[in-house]
């Protein structure tokens, strides 16, 4: 049990007042001189059983009173769990609120959402049970640690309002913890309060580990989670993907796809009205819904041809989450995407431009260029998508400029280097001791033919990922006859049979960095010969490599979503609805910048049903000092009640039974006088 | 009769003049007086037909009645006696009790004073015993009495009789029960004995005082004297009782064992109405803060004789 005044606590032993008004009530008593000792005798004897009980529990009925008096004047707390856990003297209090778009599911009745129940009552019960001389507030988009002034004031704070960014729950905790270890903050209470959104709380992640280490060694730190964790029964969530503009017989048109999910209980409406509105024209269509929810392919909308580039949106009617019933899209023309093959042999380097320049899609404009080692110099960095360097690799200028290539988002496939294309004399170790990208090239291997295959890459995601329908590259059927050593820290995204890797991938910022250990001619592997695998994977580079050289892109929000350009301007949503500077990016919507359109939405992770088990959650806060209190948005009692009425009453029952405890004998009262006047009784 | 005593009012007793004390069973006198006595007299209320024996008095036959039956009858009257009046004081120490007010022993000074003032006017013999403990008196035949002044009439002896009553004091155990006994050997001839004591003894051990006394033929009367705090037991704080009998003192809560004291004075005065309803003691049962003036007065009308026919 927790007190709003426990100081009041200290007159509990007030408790022995009756007691002690008993030991000195017998010691001011009277003398008296008596005759009747017959009667006190006899009374003194009966009195030692049930009188002396109801005596007894008169003392105690008194001392309960008192008790509960002292109870009531402290303020005492209850709440279930609170009950349990007791709000001990506090130093700081951290505030760790999820304000990703998943924390808007509102309850239709109340219309409050998670992350505003959840507000409300965290300010509630801090308001009431004290804060102590800090409260801060952890920002969930950008991980900064705000002080607050009171707990109201949370309330009518910009850094607690709702966003369509992701949070990075273990990135929060890391902020607590440099918070706390920065001002050695003492007794700490920190009050999460999430809906446990799986892709939020990264619960498989490595940190965990390290942020539950941390804690351990941080005295005195509790750990309140406030757990949203119910699904509504029925939400609808919309994106657009593969928005692309072109030609079209009678001008220009926009082709892109829709995706409708559906929460799985979701049993109301089957069809639904989806509204797109591009350049203030809209146009209705109706989906018919799954259990899963519905697609539109390549849904066709035309535009003006004259148009080059604008913005769009489709919208869902409102549910339970408005944040997720519109999704903003920004479209331009392609751009003519631009390649550069850096190598000394002209054959390998004809391999390289071969593949790249046949267009994957229709419209699509290429333009690549091989250029030797010497003439480095010339190239066109602003514009160029894909750099595939064969050659060794440098260092000094032209490094600086290609991890400055890279950083801006575009792709890097580095290939090994050989003497000659004529007569290939295998480069040495000792010839090759540059290092770029943590990585450097080692000699050159032929491998027995078993162990020249691909025995493994990995097919869910980037270079070497599966078509669209679903089947695998054939890797398998790649023959490898040389390839170089690669020293590396990437990850793996295909080796070997002997384990060696075939393709790395570098961790970066933005951009791509691919090491890839063979070449394409004949001589080294037959990526070349059979096409296929080859093709897609420079396609695949040159597509991402390009995709920074478009005007227009796709971002999910986020406090660093802007980073690549500070004039962007709000298109849509407008006027008052607009968001403050401070918080742009942090609010899906459309946004410009001279010739450039960025479409801001939330992440289609928070779009995810998949919630984090309460088991998982627990577990990660293993050893630590941590309770988890299960809230439902409609959910509006508070977390703390105080329950003075109750010790209130306790104390009117204990006064009223200790009156008639008290209460004189009915029949001794009438006994004592009545009947007692006997005079001339006799026989006679 | 002049009197000087303070605890005789005279108002009380010119209130009282108008009554008299009767013997309720037949006295056995030393002279003529105004009770009834066993033995048949010359006085002139008739008391019944008895047929002749040789050796009576000729001179009272009916001869009215020989001639109406040839019968020889003696026409015997009432014997009017005198009284002999034993006033028994119990002067233990609990009669001197008082709770802002008069004590029991006062009272019963008041009371016993005016009856042998009372007895004495109408030619009674008046005596006082004075019960104390066991211990007291001065020699073995004394033992239980602190005062023993055996009855006698006459204004002189009524003066010693109220000087003794007036200096009597109250302390020590109650030895009333011995005394009583003492009382039912020692006192030859019927008399009127009257005990004044607040009775705070087994009520059994009365019972067979009370029986003895009834044995020997004697009218027993009994004033109960008790005092209102005694019945009540109200007070509002712990108290120190002294047992003004000697005992040990007594801590006691009374609003704790009220209760139980008032349970246990109810058991008792219950025991008391038995004994007197079977010894057939002319019993009064007195609280002190009544005026005793209304208590005699009650006392002596209850004894008057209903009139004969």
């Amino acid at each position: 049990m927790s007190f709003l005044q426990p100081l009041a606590l200290i007159a509990l032993p007030l408790i022995t007042l009756p007691i002690l008004i008993h030991l000195i009530n017998q010691q001011r008593h009277r003398t008296l001189p008596w005759g009747a000792m017959m009667f006190l005798m006899s009374a003194k004897r009966m009195s030692k059983g049930m009188a002396q009980l109801r005596h007894l529990l008169i003392m105690l009925m008194r001392m309960l009173a008192v008790g509960t008096l002292v109870f009531v004047v402290s303020r005492p707390l209850a709440g279930g769990w609170l009950g349990c856990v007791g709000l001990g003297k506090v130093n700081v209090t951290l505030i760790l609120l999820d304000r990703s778009a998943s924390m808007e599911m509102t309850d239709l009745q109340t219309g409050e959402s998670k992350r505003s129940a959840a507000l409300k009552k965290v300010a509630q019960l801090l308001e009431q049970s004290g804060y102590g001389t800090h409260l801060i507030l952890i920002d969930s988009t950008n991980g900064q640690a705000h002080k607050v002034d009171s707990p109201k004031a949370l309330l009518n704070l910009p850094m607690t309002e709702a966003t369509a960014t992701s949070t990075d729950i273990p990135g929060m905790f890391e902020s607590a913890i440099a918070y706390l270890k920065a001002n050695n903050s003492g007794r700490a209470d920190l009050w999460i309060c999430s809906d446990l959104n799986e892709h939020d709380w990264q619960p498989d992640s490595g940190r965990w580990a390290a942020v539950r280490e941390e804690f351990s060694q941080l005295e005195g730190t509790h750990h309140f989670l406030l757990a949203y964790a119910d699904r509504p029964s029925s939400n609808l969530s919309v994106s657009v993907e593969n928005v692309r503009q072109r030609k079209s017989s009678s001008g220009a048109e926009l082709i892109f796809d829709v995706a409708v999910q559906a929460e799985a209980r979701n049993s109301g409406e089957r069809r639904v009205p989806i509204e797109f509105e591009v350049n203030n024209i809209r146009s209705v269509v109706e989906l018919e819904l799954e259990t899963w929810g519905a697609s539109l392919q390549g849904h066709r909308i035309p535009i003006d041809a004259r148009l080059s580039s604008g913005w769009g949106s489709v919208r869902l009617p409102g549910d339970v989450n408005p944040l997720d019933n519109r999704f903003f899209f920004v479209f331009s023309e392609p751009p003519v995407r631009s390649a550069v093959i850096v190598s000394d042999d002209a054959r390998i380097g004809e391999a390289f431009r071969r593949a790249l320049a046949i267009p994957a899609e229709a419209g699509l404009q290429h333009r690549i260029d091989v250029i030797p080692v010497a003439r480095v110099g010339e190239i066109d960095w602003e514009n160029t998508g894909l750099l595939i360097w064969q050659a060794p690799l440098s260092q000094g200028n032209i490094a600086e400029q290609i991890e400055s290539f890279v950083n801006t988002g575009r792709s890097v496939l580095f290939f090994p280097p050989i003497q000659s294309s004529s007569n290939p004399r295998l480069v040495k170790d000792s010839d090759s001791s540059e290092h770029l990208f943590g990585s450097r090239w080692g000699g050159w291997q032929t491998p027995e033919q078993e162990l020249s295959k691909i025995t493994w890459w990995r097919g869910d995601a980037d270079l070497l990922a599966n078509v669209d329908s679903g089947n695998a590259l054939p890797l398998n059927e790649l023959r490898t006859y040389r390839y170089c050593n690669l020293e590396t820290p990437g990850t793996t995204l295909a080796r070997y049979g002997d384990d060696n890797p075939m393709l790395t991938r570098m961790a970066t910022d933005r951009g791509g960095v691919y090491f890839c250990s063979t070449l394409p001619t004949a001589q080294f592997s037959s990526l070349e010969r059979d096409g296929v695998v080859f093709y897609v994977m420079l396609h695949r580079a040159l597509a991402e490599g390009c995709r920074s050289l478009a005007v227009t892109s796709q971002r999910d929000a986020g406090a660093s979503v802007f980073a690549d350009r500070d004039q962007w301007e709000v298109v849509e949503p407008a006027a008052e609805d607009a968001p403050t500077l401070s918080q742009r990016g942090l609010h899906a919507g459309v946004y410009r910048d001279d010739k450039y359109w960025a479409a801001v939405n939330r992440s289609r992770a928070e779009d995810s049903t998949k919630v984090t088990p309460i088991a998982t959650v627990d577990e990660l806060f293993d050893g630590l000092s941590y309770r988890r209190i299960d809230v439902a948005v409609g959910d509006t009692s508070a977390l703390a009640s105080e329950i003075w009425r109750t010790f209130l009453v306790a104390m009117g029952l204990a006064l009223i039974v200790e009156a008639v405890l008290s209460l004189p004998s009915k029949r001794a009262e009438q006994k004592s006088l009545g009947d007692f006047t006997i005079a001339g009784r006799s026989g006679n | 009769m002049q009197l000087n005593r303070d605890y005789l009012d005279q108002q009380v007793l010119d209130r009282l003049s108008t009554l008299q004390l009767h013997a309720r069973l037949p006295m056995l006198g030393s002279v003529s007086g105004a009770h009834r006595s066993p033995i048949r007299g010359s006085s002139l209320e008739f008391a019944e037909y008895r047929k002749y024996v040789p050796g009576d008095d000729t001179r009272r036959l009916d001869w009215r009645a020989y001639a109406r039956n040839d019968r020889y009858y003696i026409k015997e009257f009432e014997a009017d006696t005198n009284l002999r009046m034993c006033i028994v004081l119990d002067t233990s120490g609990s009669m001197d009790f008082a709770n802002n007010g008069i004590s029991k022993l006062n009272y019963a000074r008041r009371l016993a004073g005016s009856l042998a003032y009372i007895a004495a006017r109408q030619g009674d013999a008046v005596g006082l015993y004075c019960a104390g403990s066991d211990t007291s008196g001065t020699s073995e035949q004394d033992k239980g009495f602190h005062t023993q002044i055996p009855p006698k009439r006459g204004t002189v002896h009524l003066s010693t009789v109220l000087d003794e009553l007036g200096e009597a004091e109250a302390a020590g155990e109650t030895g009333l029960a011995n005394s009583l006994h003492k009382m039912a050997e020692r006192v030859p001839q019927r008399a009127l004995i009257i005990v004044f004591s607040d009775l705070f003894i087994d009520p059994e051990a009365l019972r067979n005082c009370f029986q003895h006394l009834r044995f020997r033929k004697h009218d027993v009367v009994a004033f109960h004297l008790l005092e209102r705090s005694e019945l009540e037991f109200q007070f509002d704080r712990p108290m120190r009782f002294i047992d003004m009998e000697g005992g040990e003192p007594v801590l006691a809560d009374p609003t704790i064992i009220a209760t139980q004291y008032q349970r246990a004075l109810e058991t008792y005065l219950e025991s008391m109405t038995e004994v007197i309803r079977d010894t057939e003691v002319d019993y009064h049962r007195i609280r002190i803060d009544e005026d005793y003036s209304d208590v005699l007065a009650r006392f002596l009308l209850g004894r008057t004789p209903k009139k004969r026919k």
